[in-house]
């Protein structure tokens, strides 16, 4: 083949000779064969789980039990009037939920990124610190700072001000959509840096020589830019909040708030046997309302990209100088950094110091023990359970993000017919609740013909399947800042596809795989949903340890671990973003 | 004439001739549960009592023992699917009532009677499932720092005392299937027309309603709520962390019975057997006594005031639509 002919660019279909069939044409090109390979696995683990859960919705009886073909569960789910207004409930708290974090992630995306406030930095490491705790510990903590009764923040203004009440009540709807909020941060605050990161400046530059001043800047010309990222989280969040189960267990029910996932859980999920077949409705439901969701991120998401690839390689977005407002706009950031991490972190430092959680009084110092983290230290079980975890999570993350970076390149850099539909492949676990999921995961592999159930490699693939839409967000949102000329001088170099990818394509992807890494790491090492149904007894990872303490009313275990998960990842973060552009200044 | 000496000489060479068989049994299980390698078993019983237990076991006979513990609920899921599908990975299951006899009719366990079942009283010998091991009771448990043991609920009737409106936590009975139980049987304790009244009394309190029993207890001892329905065993079990916590005295109690059953299809089926005969056997339920379970022994108690005063009575088993009717039932009481 000649250079020129190489150099036409991967992925698209050039007939050499007039004899040669289209499939043939189609097969000679390596990237194609990777689109084949890459497709097929992920069309593998997406839709061989799914299938069990959509044939579970068509019949009457559970799995391993012949049933018959039925839309009786279609009909129970869906035909019930109480449903609609639920869903409604479902959708203020997904709109408040996502609506909220994207204020959070904005402003801290923006200090962090674009401004010259001091300390932006540790605001930018710490800001994903939140995605280390699992979120019902989140959720805890929050009830315990907020409670009407005695939360620690309530009792603290009716002791200094000696009113009746404290002001704050968690349990309502502004507290759940507020704590939810909190929860969900962390990924918009990705999702949004990094878009912030990648824009043209450009086009700032180009307002300001025309006189606009740094306000007008931002609101005619960075806003508009990062619009489409801003959406595209606000999406994802706004899904993730109307499938999430523990944070309206812990804060709408005491408060009698339902939600549609409250439903789920009455009938299907926790009614007494499981009812798999209308739990696995429910999830086929959800599905139908995330994918027009994921549908419309698609949309956002596509314009983002063909905003940042308007210009070359190499460009960083110019520093906005605050003059003396820095140590304000640093006050900001601090302020949402108290409410994202300290304040959570503190009440989990307290219940795995204090024997028992209670409202601290001066004796409560006095019997501070470090026994939960001798616990940690000293148990032989937990040991072997953060060895299982970490295996888990460093090479999950690192198969997960392989798959991801090949993903990511043949739908952000390829023209191939049928590259969008990966991407909607990837995302189809993800909508599932995640118990929705488990149930899928635990039909499919336990009677698989290649006997990997019960072991480690299952939950790997149980762990790539659910979460690598983090890493081809993660991944995608860097590959377009690598201009075409990069490759298509490599391809003119005479490289193939194979060392084009290696030699240019890794090294400038980098940041992106690192920051999905990181990601996938902190939730693969503390992860349970999928992991419960699909552990061997005798290797259990952290997340099932720390739901079987938690089951056993050992919160000042669970927060000790917890804990020291968040030190684990903090280290690996660090490393993480010391070799990587990710958080450059 | 039979003299004490000689009465007592017969009714050893008696014990020893029934204990023999017995004894016979076990240690040729655990012979053959050693080549097996290892007992897997999956239950609900909680984490650090079946450590305390697995540990004893492993040491005495050499053979390994793993747990995998999860609700009730998702050892039958999991029990069940790997079942159905053929690929049993479990030896023993250990849970309660409702779903031990669910797996029964399905086939999951074989018939077997251990040795050491002979120990438990006659009624607490369940014909399918063999002997209840321990009872988890329900009551009511109060924060003592907040309220005195004098102003406490000191029957069921009086927690509906509009004194203690917005101070009760219990888990939501539409919800946790035990708590619907435990709604249901209320009958067993005050017959049938009382205890209608009573569960529209109980709604109208409106209790905070919460997920299970566990975070019913959690939230009387952190003092935010002061009383709670939920297990008796948090008083020892939180009370031994310092908490403040107490039970009313209310004489009956309800609550569910606990099983321990053996796979028709153990893939290491003597190992299954060793250890059953080990966690039925007096040594272990002296230890799960001591770790503030209500074992089925004679005069064996958890170290709880006045545990061998409590009586207990065993909640009513519901089928799949008894649960779906009660739900919806409750659904009208309570939350409307």
């Amino acid at each position: 083949m000649s250079l020129p002919e190489k150099a036409i660019g991967m992925g698209q279909t050039i007939p050499t000779t007039r004899s040669r069939s289209r499939i043939g044409v189609f097969l000679s090109q390596p990237i194609n064969w990777v689109f084949l390979v890459v497709g097929g696995i992920i069309a593998y683990l997406s839709l061989y789980p799914t299938f069990f859960l959509f044939y579970g919705s068509l019949t009457d009886a559970p799995l391993g039990v012949p049933g018959h073909f039925t839309l009786n569960n279609y009909v129970r789910a869906f035909g019930d009037p109480e449903a609609y207004p639920l869903l409604l409930n479902s959708f203020i708290f997904g709109f408040g939920a996502s609506g909220l974090s994207l204020i959070f992630s904005l402003t801290l995306a923006w200090i962090t990124i674009r401004t010259n406030a001091p300390f932006r930095r540790l605001f930018e490491l710490t800001a994903i610190i939140p995605n280390i705790l699992p979120p019902i510990l989140v959720a805890i903590s929050w009830v315990m700072l907020l409670n009407p009764s005695n939360g620690l923040i309530n009792a603290s203004i009716v002791k200094l001000f000696g009113v009746e009440k404290g002001p704050f009540n968690i349990y309502s709807i502004p507290g759940l959509i507020f704590v939810e909020a909190l929860i969900l941060t962390p990924l918009a605050f990705l999702i949004i840096a990094a878009a912030m990161k990648s824009m043209d400046p450009s086009l700032e530059e180009s307002a300001k020589t025309l006189g606009s001043n740094e306000f007008g800047v931002m609101r005619r010309i960075t806003f508009p830019l990062i619009r489409p990222a801003i959406l595209a989280a606000g999406t994802l969040n706004f899904v993730r909040a109307v499938e999430s189960f523990d944070t309206p267990a812990i804060i709408a029910l005491p408060a009698r708030i339902e939600v549609f996932t409250t439903k789920i859980w009455r009938e299907a999920l926790g009614s007494f046997p499981t009812n798999h077949n209308l739990a696995a409705t429910y999830g086929v439901g959800i599905l139908g309302i995330a994918l027009v969701f994921v549908y419309l991120y698609r949309r956002f998401t596509s314009q983002v990209e063909s905003f940042s690839t308007v210009t070359g390689k190499g460009f960083r977005p110019h520093q906005i100088d605050l003059g003396r407002w820095r140590y304000a706009a640093s006050g900001v950031a601090l302020l949402m950094l108290i409410l994202l991490v300290v304040l959570p972190t503190l009440v989990l430092l307290l219940v795995a110091l204090m024997p028992y959680y209670h409202v601290p009084t001066w004796q409560t110092w006095q019997n501070l023990t470090l026994e939960n983290f001798r616990y940690v230290w000293t148990t032989a079980r937990v040991h072997k359970a953060f060895g299982n975890s970490l295996f888990l999570a460093l090479v999950g993350a690192s198969a997960c993000m392989l798959l991801a970076s090949l993903a990511s390149y043949i739908t952000v850099r390829t023209k191939i017919a049928g590259r969008g539909i990966i991407e909607g492949l990837v995302f189809i676990p993800w909508a599932f609740p995640g118990t929705a999921m488990a149930l899928g995961l635990l039909w499919a592999y336990v009677d698989f013909p290649i006997p990997i159930y019960a072991t480690i490699w299952i939950i790997l693939i149980a762990y790539v399947t659910r979460f690598l839409p983090y890493g081809l967000r993660a991944v995608s949102s860097t590959i377009i800042q690598v201009h075409k000329e990069l490759e298509e001088a490599s391809i003119v170099c005479g490289a193939g596809f194979a060392a084009t990818f290696r030699r240019v394509m890794i090294p400038m992807m980098r940041p992106g795989v690192v920051a999905g890494w990181i990601i996938l790491v902190t939730i693969f090492m503390r992860e349970f949903s999928a992991t419960l149904f699909l552990y061997s007894p005798g290797a259990e990872p952290l997340g099932p340890l720390l739901y079987f303490l938690y089951l056993d009313g050992m919160r000042g275990r669970v927060a000790a671990i917890g804990l020291v998960i968040s030190v684990i990842s903090i280290i690996l973060i660090a490393i993480a973003q010391r070799y990587s552009r990710w958080d450059t200044k | 004439m039979w003299s004490p000496i000689r009465i007592y000489t017969s009714l050893t060479i008696l014990a020893l001739l029934v204990a023999v068989p017995a004894w016979g049994q076990s240690s040729k299980a655990i012979e053959a549960g050693k080549k097996e390698g290892k007992v897997v078993i999956y239950g609900s019983l909680e984490s650090d009592t079946t450590d305390a237990i697995k540990t004893a076991f492993t040491k005495k006979t050499g053979i390994e023992a793993e747990y995998w513990r999860a609700s009730a609920t998702k050892v039958m899921d999991r029990a069940l699917s790997e079942y159905r599908a053929g690929k049993p990975l479990f030896d023993v299951i250990l849970t309660n009532d409702n779903p031990m006899q669910i797996m029964f009719r399905q086939g999951l366990f074989a018939k077997y009677l251990s040795p050491t079942a002979k120990d438990f009283p006659k009624d607490a010998i369940d014909p399918n499932l063999g002997p209840r091991y321990r009872n988890v009771i329900i009551g009511v448990v109060y924060n003592k720092s907040i309220i005195s043991p004098a102003d406490a609920p000191k029957t069921l009737e009086d927690l509906v005392n509009p004194k203690y409106r917005g101070k009760l936590v219990m888990p939501d009975p539409t919800q946790h299937t035990t708590t619907t139980q435990w709604v249901a049987s209320l009958w067993k304790l005050m017959g049938k027309e009382k205890a209608d009244k009573y569960i529209r009394d109980l709604a109208a309190m409106k209790p905070i309603f919460v997920e299970s029993l566990l975070p019913a207890a959690e939230r009387v001892a952190t003092g935010e709520t002061p009383i709670a329905i939920t297990y008796v065993k948090y008083v020892y079990i939180f009370g031994k962390k310092g908490a403040p916590l107490d039970y009313s005295r209310l004489g009956k109690f309800m609550g569910d019975g606990h099983y321990a059953g053996l796979n028709s299809k153990a893939p290491h089926v003597n190992a299954g057997k060793a250890f059953i005969d080990y966690f039925l056997d007096d040594e272990s339920m002296k230890k799960m006594a001591s770790l503030g379970e209500f074992v089925n022994r004679k005069g064996v108690y958890p170290p709880l005031p006045d545990a061998d005063k409590i009586q207990f009575v065993e909640m009513v088993d519901l089928d799949t639509k008894g649960f779906a009717e009660k739900k919806k039932e409750y659904k009208q009481i309570f939350l409307k």
